[in-house]
């Protein structure tokens, strides 16, 4: 009686402690769609939805494994789609979309979590780690061509002006990667973590980034010089997103920004919906969208007024995806994993619950 | 309300204590652990003190005779045994008080390193909100979570030479799991009264099982979860057989072959 006594309380101990820490491996969902199929990452699965109905077409793996996916899955030009997982295996895998059936003899495996999207120029994937390294490997195998060490996490997705690779780093740091060379050409401190990806402008000379030094950066993409750095109210974590001669960018206070890309100042007045904006907005055909931790998905004409705005519900963290004229939507703690938004704000008549 | 009074104070405790000392995650830690004990030693003095009289109480004559007479009959017997407590001043609940008084503690540091090691985006989201105004966060993240050879965030393990490996240990040769297991063991062996060590009895058996189960539980976790936790389980089990040292109640002779036969010699306050 007393052994049970104890081996229950050291029971209770051990679920008490795993119910206190911080879950380690909670889904971030990840987005990516054509005209008529959307790929969600989500929990422990990878689905392919489609578009017009929510109707679920297949789901990978058919029997979970241990992984967690944390990043955005993605379509690569030659038809793949390459997501990675955390958890169990730690493994890119290329699923043939149109199936989700692994198309490589075996994934592109690391030794710790892949957060970050993996980017794919010509043949080639580069794919950041959270142990801190750059990896490349062969798009039609999976295959490690080389690798390289950079410094800390490594949580957002590559971009390349396809000359040299560019990768932000939670220590603070822009890296500029030459692939012929596989080092470093430049790096610059952006005073804080960056979460979220460069986006490199239309010419290919200019690297723009966020990062939680409460900044948005435009740094010359051949030399990694500051070009301007404009201040913003509160930390940014999702990449921002150039429209012409504007970025759009938001921070994790909800506070949305309008720069313009040749000097970085802010053209609207304060605008700040209603919760934090992890995800980066989306231009839209006459203005940008953001969706917020609240479940809310705003609208904005290009002068900064409100066109329209929709309660998704959930809590929404990552960025919204455009497929034709759908809006996609992935939010957390929702009682469905994906919704559609038409492009005048209209909740779409479908939800994608995972069954 | 747990994150706001105990999770947050106890991460930002850690925060800053990370900052002072140049930002060693491993070493913050550890001076973590000493401050919570420091904090804490009270409690335990209090427990130990409590638990050294229901020791003395388990040997006393009259109270043995109780427990023979009445044997057969429980109800009896509980009142027997409260009016004993009652006759001697004791509070029977009075080393299991300071325990569960302990227990938000224990939780909270546990909590409060994997919160601030956040090793996913809504970790970190988290701990980014929960970070206090006096500490600048943005210099803070990302936590280093490197320390001797072990990444904080992750479990530890040496990996094995060449392509090798074993299954159920994907991390490498388990070194600090083991170092855990020992420590939990040792300290579970040297912290058991010569009362409770004796065998045959209730609290000997008892006592056994936590030196069985304790080690395999604490080794465990330190297998399986981040190292910055097994960091702690060191750290706080060396500082247990520390303290009960300082106070004179270690019983080294429990390591010793048969050492569990023989009344301890330790000093007794």
């Amino acid at each position: 009686m007393k052994r049970i006594t104890l081996l229950s309380l050291i029971g209770v101990a051990a679920l008490a402690l795993s119910a206190c820490g911080t879950p380690t491996n909670v889904s971030w969902p990840g987005l990516t769609a054509d005209a008529e199929t959307a790929y969600l990452a989500n929990g422990s699965s990878v689905y392919a939805v489609r578009v017009s109905d929510g109707m679920k077409l297949w789901q990978y793996p058919e029997k979970s494994a241990g992984q967690v996916f944390l990043s955005n899955p993605v379509l690569t030009p030659d038809g793949q789609i390459l997501v990675g997982s955390a958890g169990a295996d730690n493994g890119i895998v290329s699923l043939d979309p149109a199936t989700g059936r692994e198309n490589w003899a075996a994934p592109l495996v690391a030794n710790n979590r892949w957060v970050a999207a993996p980017l794919v120029v010509g043949e080639t994937i580069y794919a950041v780690n959270n142990n801190g390294t750059l990896y490349a490997g062969e798009l039609a195998t999976g295959f490690i061509l080389w690798t390289l060490p950079l410094d800390n996490s490594l949580w957002s997705a590559p971009t390349s002006n396809g000359k040299l690779v560019f990768v932000t780093s939670l220590d603070h740091t822009l890296y500029a990667v030459d692939p012929q060379a596989r080092a470093v050409a430049w790096k610059t401190d952006l005073g804080g973590s960056a979460p979220g990806s460069p986006v490199v402008s239309s010419d290919g000379s200019t690297v723009y980034v966020g990062s939680f030094g409460k900044k948005v950066f435009a740094i010359n993409a051949a030399s990694g010089a500051i070009q301007w750095a404009a201040d913003v109210q509160d930390w940014i974590w999702g990449a921002p997103v150039q429209d012409g001669d504007t970025l759009y960018a938001a921070d994790i206070s909800g506070r949305i920004y309008s720069l313009g890309t040749p000097h970085g100042k802010n053209a609207w007045p304060e605008l700040q919906p209603d919760g934090a904006i992890t995800g980066s907005p989306l231009v839209l055909p006459d203005g940008v969208l953001v969706a917020t931790e609240s479940g809310t998905v705003f609208a904005y004409d290009r002068t900064g007024t409100k066109l329209w705005d929709v309660n998704v519900g959930g809590q929404i963290y990552t960025t919204p995806v455009a497929a034709g004229d759908v809006i996609l939507i992935a939010p957390m703690k929702a009682e469905f994993l994906l919704r559609g938004v038409s492009q005048d704000g209209k909740l779409l008549p479908w939800e994608f619950t995972g069954k | 309300m747990w994150n706001e009074f105990i999770l947050n104070p106890f991460t930002n405790v850690m925060l800053w204590i990370y900052d002072a000392i140049g930002h060693n995650f491993g070493v913050a830690i550890i001076l973590f652990t000493i401050l919570i004990r420091i904090v804490t030693w009270p409690l335990n003095a209090s427990q130990l003190k409590s638990t050294k009289v229901m020791q003395d109480l388990q040997q006393d004559k009259a109270w043995q005779d109780i427990q023979k007479k009445y044997a057969k009959d429980r109800e009896k017997l509980a009142q027997e045994q409260m009016r004993v407590y009652k006759e001697r001043g004791i509070n029977p609940f009075a080393s299991c008080l300071p325990t569960v008084i302990q227990f938000p503690i224990i939780f909270g540091l546990y909590g409060s390193i994997t919160h601030a090691l956040s090793t996913t985006p809504l970790a970190l989201l988290s701990l980014a909100r929960s970070i206090y105004p006096f500490l600048n966060a943005a210099a803070l993240i990302p936590l280093n979570s490197k320390f001797l050879w072990m990444d904080l965030g992750r479990p530890e393990g040496i990996p094995f030479p060449g392509d090798f490996t074993i299954g159920f240990l994907p991390h490498g040769f388990p070194t600090l799991a083991i170092i855990v297991a020992i420590t939990t063991y040792l300290q579970t062996k040297v912290t058991m009264p010569p009362s409770a060590s004796s065998p045959g009895g209730q609290s000997a058996a008892m006592g056994n099982m936590m030196s069985v189960y304790m080690p395999l539980l604490l080794g465990y976790f330190a297998l399986n979860f981040a190292s910055g936790l097994a960091v702690y389980f060191v750290t706080s089990n060396v500082l247990g057989v520390a303290q009960y040292a300082m106070m004179g109640r270690v019983n080294w002779r429990n390591l010793l072959p048969g050492g569990q036969q023989q009344p301890a010699s330790g000093k007794k306050k």
